[in-house]
């Protein structure tokens, strides 16, 4: 005849397991080949390459140095390349192998894995920044910050929104190979319209409306604006700010897996 | 004894299919237990409704005292589990796995790593371990905060027979070490050699459960016995014998177990004690083959 086991206490569970899976996705992602392909190596190559590509007189760019213009506009590509294509094929790898579940059956709370993808997302998007400014820099030296705390609030608010819709992608697709298209998908148009690419000026008036549907343009603008003092970049951090509490839905939909 | 899991009825159904139809399950302290089934019995939805993994629709399950709907994630950090069908990432080295896994306050892993012949693949990532080698690690992580209850879902699936030796050997390490295990497993083997008692799932329902030799003597009580024998010398009919098959100079008795004394006293009567004598007794898998075939017979 058996008798019931006694109830089981037990210490709260959360804040630990949480911090050793941030500091074991921090480690790990560093060792993706993706991750450093697209973060850190696309960037600095690209804005190497673009901003030495016009002279400094151009008229595309509003009387603006174009070297300056595109190392202020980068950060944003640093942004997305975190966002649309690093989240979401990593997202998307853990479901499709089931690392999630087995998180999830070793008492890691749900919410821990997009906390951690989440704080991954934001601490590679300013470790990217940061080795972009640092080739960038050299060559064509660092425009002068107007307005700092609009330049980190644009970075800040720009990588949480980008991540969260990095997560809802990863969260929707079936796979990791999915998850690598459809970022892609997104990442190669929103990168060439939203400030990677040929300066607005260029653009036809239809390519342009498309761009200012794109999240991205308006990263770019809520950061470079203030960063050279073409505006404040405000009412472009409010649109970033609104696909931030849109992108809500993919922490959610993380926070749920 | 002391339950540690208890479940009553439980039900669950996915789109309005019903895969977990009223099951009942009780797992004692320091017993293995093995659910067994086919493919698609419901063995796995049970164990992810054991550990809170799924909210069951109806009955009543606690673990560990806990019920796993409300109290999961607690739950969850008292029980050891290997997931069917999950793994880690690929670059995750085995030392880091253990270090994320592994919660403070717990025993240090040397003496679990050692023992599952792990400590020499501290720095090897997950994706360069081989298949028995990752079982292997999946256990370690298993019992690396001392659970008192360790689920294993289809450990050995996808194994070559000697790295299914090699975990059978660490499970057994675990029953020697006093743990409980709930194993869940569609080989009929393994839990033959692994369980002290097996419910047999089919459907999501329970069609039998007991020790398995209670499953072998109830659900298949025959033996054969095979021997040589002159093709022109009869052979007498016997008590519980329900067959004599001739293959060429080899005869071949099939009948109850207790048919198996009078065919060797006949054997030793005539003075023609073969060397080739072979009693055939039914394994777990005989027995539940019959089994699931009258069920589908029903």
């Amino acid at each position: 005849m058996s008798t019931s086991t006694p109830v089981t206490r037990t210490r709260p569970v959360g804040s630990g397991a949480a911090g050793r899976l941030v500091a074991a996705e921090l480690r790990l992602v560093l060792r993706e080949p993706l991750v450093l392909a697209f973060v850190f190596a696309f960037p600095v190559i690209t804005v190497l390459v673009i901003a030495g590509a016009f002279a400094a007189d151009d008229a595309g760019f509003d009387g603006m140095d174009p070297a300056q213009w595109y190392v202020s506009s980068y950060l944003a590509v640093v942004i997305a390349a975190v966002g649309l294509v690093m989240v979401p094929v990593h997202v998307a790898a853990y479901r499709e192998r089931g690392v999630l579940r087995r998180f999830a059956a070793a008492g890691f709370p749900r919410w821990s894995f997009a906390l951690a993808s989440g704080t991954v997302g934001v601490a590679l998007t300013l470790a990217g920044c940061v080795v972009l400014l640092a080739f960038a820099a050299p060559v064509y030296g660092l425009p002068p910050l107007h307005r700092p705390a609009l330049v980190a609030a644009g970075v800040l608010v720009g990588a949480v929104a980008m991540t969260g819709i990095g997560l809802l992608i990863g969260c929707l697709v079936p796979s990791a190979r999915a998850a690598q298209g459809i970022g892609l998908l997104a990442f190669f148009p929103s990168f060439l319209l939203g400030g990677g690419g040929p300066p607005p000026t260029v653009l036809g008036p239809g390519v342009r409306s498309v761009a200012n549907l794109l999240p991205l343009t308006h990263v770019t603008e809520s950061i470079r604006d203030p960063w050279l003092g073409t505006g404040s970049g405000g009412a472009d951090l409010a649109v970033v700010a609104g696909f931030l509490v849109a992108s809500a839905l993919g922490w959610w939909r993380a926070v749920r897996l | 004894m002391t339950a540690l899991v208890e479940v009553r009825g439980l039900r669950k159904a996915y789109g309005g299919r019903l895969v977990v139809d009223g099951v009942d399950l009780d797992v004692d302290e320091g017993e293995i237990v093995g659910l067994l089934g086919a493919n698609g019995a419901g063995k796995t939805t049970t164990v992810e409704c054991l550990q809170g993994l799924r909210r069951a629709d109806g009955g009543t399950v606690r673990v560990l005292g806990l019920d796993p709907a409300v109290d999961g994630t607690a739950l969850r950090t008292l029980v050891g589990s290997q997931q069917q069908d999950s793994a880690l990432p690929d670059r995750l080295r085995v030392g880091e796995a253990v270090q994320l896994f592994r919660r403070p306050g717990s025993p240090r892993p040397d003496g679990l790593l050692a023992a599952f012949g792990l400590d020499g693949k501290r720095r090897t990532a997950f994706s360069a371990l081989s298949g028995g080698q990752r079982q292997r690690l999946f256990l370690v992580l298993a019992l690396l905060n001392r659970p008192r209850l360790v689920v294993l879902d289809e450990l050995t699936q996808g194994l070559d027979p000697a790295a299914r030796r090699d975990v059978w050997a660490a499970v057994r390490a675990l029953r020697d070490a006093g743990s409980t295990v709930l194993l869940v497993t569609h080989f009929m083997d393994e839990a033959e050699a692994l369980c002290d008692r097996v419910v047999v799932l089919r459907d999501g329902r329970v069609i039998d459960a007991g020790t398995p030799r209670e499953l072998v003597d109830r659900n298949a009580p025959w033996a054969t016995v095979r021997f040589s024998w002159p093709a022109d010398r009869p052979w007498p009919r016997q008590p519980g014998v329900h067959e004599v098959r001739r293959d060429g100079g080899a005869l071949e008795v099939h009948g109850d177990r207790g048919m198996v004394a009078y065919v060797c006293a006949e054997l030793v009567r005539q003075g023609r004690v073969p060397e080739d004598l072979v009693v055939v007794m039914p394994d777990l898998e005989a027995a539940l083959v019959g089994l699931l075939s009258e069920e589908v017979a029903a």
